[in-house]
């Protein structure tokens, strides 16, 4: 069963694909919500499989919505007009619906979600007892200006403090977030995810090569070709983390 | 005498190819001033020239006996005298023609680039708007049949309007009115509780000609910027007097005007230029903030007297 909240700001438009969707019966609709700030209240206590999403909503888009989440959702986009498809085409959603949505679309969005699900079944991931602890299967949803990405923890290789700001540092973007690099370490998985230094936070499974470097430190190059210094501090509880 | 007329002849036929193959009519007058100075005195020193030759060849001078350079700037000056105002005649016609031809042209040019502009800014309903007015129904057909059934017949109105516009400088105000009235009842099955809509409209403004899809594309942009933008939706209302010599439209909605209107601006910067081609410079168009969370806009169009 494939939890669903719909997340649209106009009432007619939720019931009508509230009611294609009864064609699907593998999916419950668990939810609605009218606008962003509805839908990540919705999202954060129900934690959804799949969200059918509006882009266009009073307050905040879907997208600022999405970017604001901890972690994303499985996302079909909804949209009257698809002058924000393509841009959610560039943000590997995983599908987007044109408003009126014709069922055979739905069906194929749908079934495209079950292909996800087969590659990576949900029931697969190691439930943390910490639910607030991203993994490195969860997506997060980053969006730079215009720009929006969905991507998997395990695609990133490094974060980077830039004042308040962290880059996000995954295959050739490098998209600013606005959060700080210690509440991302909280955040963080601290077996995947190591604080090098002050400024660095790397994918211990995105590093290419290991070299000694000054005061019994360490240099790490990164798969995207960053050189990112270990602290001596930090050297000590790498070493001893590698070893295991 | 014949000898004078025979080489004037000649040689302000000369004159007269050398000014068309070097195009000197074409050029203003301060331009061409110095280069007739020129082409005139030397044209007269050639004609003067001809002439002494021709009279010593000829020997019909014998009682002047006189110097050759006095007898030079005499017959000069005489031939001036007949090709100064030749030139003149011949330039003052040739500018003439020619600047008022290109002033036709630019005329011409002008009326092509004002129907263009027209019909650029008359094509212009939000494909957003009929997807989403289509979703709307599609939802109705089952919940309120009735309901949907007059949806379409709006959704009609406004389609089949927008397509006449293309065809059409001016509409009565009453035709227009009722086109943005099927807008917003549409704009309602949409918004539902968050579009309240007020009408304040003076009877007597309903016959006076607008540009048609102007109002309409004005209260779309209410609601595009304003209405849906806000979380507990809001307020549209449309006001139309006379207000001077001047038919006054307002368009009042909540919301903030966005600071950069450029990105979408497309409406109302062409809504100025639209008013301004059809009823003159007279006609206006602005928008601002009036007082907190409220927008509003305001056509005035000159009221034609003669009408």
């Amino acid at each position: 069963m494939i939890r669903a909240i719909i997340i649209d700001d106009e009432r007619l438009a939720r019931n009508e694909l509230k009611k294609l969707l009864l064609d699907f019966p593998e999916i419950e609709v668990i939810a609605e919500a009218a606008n962003a700030a509805e839908g990540i209240e919705r999202i954060d206590s129900l934690n959804p499989d799949l969200i059918f999403l509006d882009i266009q909503m009073p307050g905040k888009t879907g997208f600022d919505m999405l970017s604001e989440l901890e972690r994303a959702p499985n996302v079909i986009f909804t949209t009257a007009y698809d002058e924000y498809a393509l841009k959610a085409f560039e943000v590997n959603a995983l599908d987007y619906l044109l408003k009126p949505v014709e069922p055979k679309r739905l069906a194929d969005a749908l079934q495209k979600l079950q292909l996800e699900e087969d590659k990576e079944p949900l029931s697969d991931h190691p439930i943390s007892i910490n639910r607030s602890i991203l993994n490195e299967h969860d997506q997060v949803f980053v969006k730079d200006g215009e720009r929006c990405w969905f991507v998997k923890l395990s695609d990133i290789r490094l974060f980077e403090s830039v004042g308040n700001y962290a880059k996000v540092y995954f295959g050739p973007n490098k998209p600013l977030i606005l959060k700080s690099l210690n509440a991302l370490e909280e955040r963080l998985d601290e077996k995947v995810f190591f604080r090098a230094n002050r400024k660095h936070i790397v994918n211990l499974r995105l590093i290419e090569k290991i070299e000694p470097y000054f005061n019994g430190g360490l240099l790490l190059e990164m798969k995207g070709g960053e050189k990112i210094e270990v602290s001596r501090r930090q050297t000590v509880k790498f070493k001893e983390m590698m070893s295991l | 005498m014949m000898v004078t007329v025979l080489t004037g002849i000649l040689v302000t036929h000369v004159f007269r190819e050398v000014i068309r193959r070097s195009g000197w009519a074409l050029l203003s007058v301060e331009k061409a001033l110095p280069k007739f100075l020129i082409g005139i005195v030397l044209v007269c020193i050639t004609d003067g020239l001809i002439r002494i030759g021709l009279a010593d060849a000829l020997n019909l001078a014998s009682h002047y006996k006189t110097e050759f350079m006095p007898r030079l700037l005499t017959v000069t000056a005489d031939t001036g005298v007949m090709i100064v105002p030749w030139t003149l005649i011949y330039y003052l016609y040739h500018y003439i023609q020619i600047s008022s031809k290109q002033q036709l042209d630019t005329f011409k040019l002008e009326a092509l680039v004002k129907e263009l502009e027209l019909k650029t800014i008359k094509a212009h309903i939000n494909p957003h708007f009929i997807f989403n007015a289509l979703n709307s129904i599609r939802a109705l057909i089952d919940e309120n049949p009735a309901r949907a059934r007059t949806a379409i017949t709006e959704l009609s109105n406004i389609l089949r309007s927008s397509m006449q516009a293309e065809k059409l400088e001016t509409v009565t105000f009453e035709k227009e009115l009722n086109i943005v009235k099927d807008y917003l009842a549409l704009e309602h099955i949409r918004f539902e509780d968050r579009l309240q809509v007020e009408y304040e409209i003076d009877e007597d403004t309903l016959d006076q000609p607008i540009p048609p899809m102007m109002l309409q594309t004005l209260v779309e942009n209410a609601i595009k910027h304003g209405i849906s933008r806000q979380v507990e939706g809001g307020k549209v209302r449309i006001v139309s007097d006379f207000k001077d010599d001047y038919h006054e439209l307002v368009i009042l909605n909540t919301g903030v005007l966005n600071g950069n209107r450029n990105s979408d601006g497309f409406g109302l910067a062409s809504t100025k230029n639209r008013l301004q081609l059809l009823f003159g410079q007279k006609a206006n168009f602005d928008i601002r903030e009036v007082n907190d969370n409220t927008v509003e806009a305001r056509v005035l169009i000159p009221v034609d007297m003669s009408k």
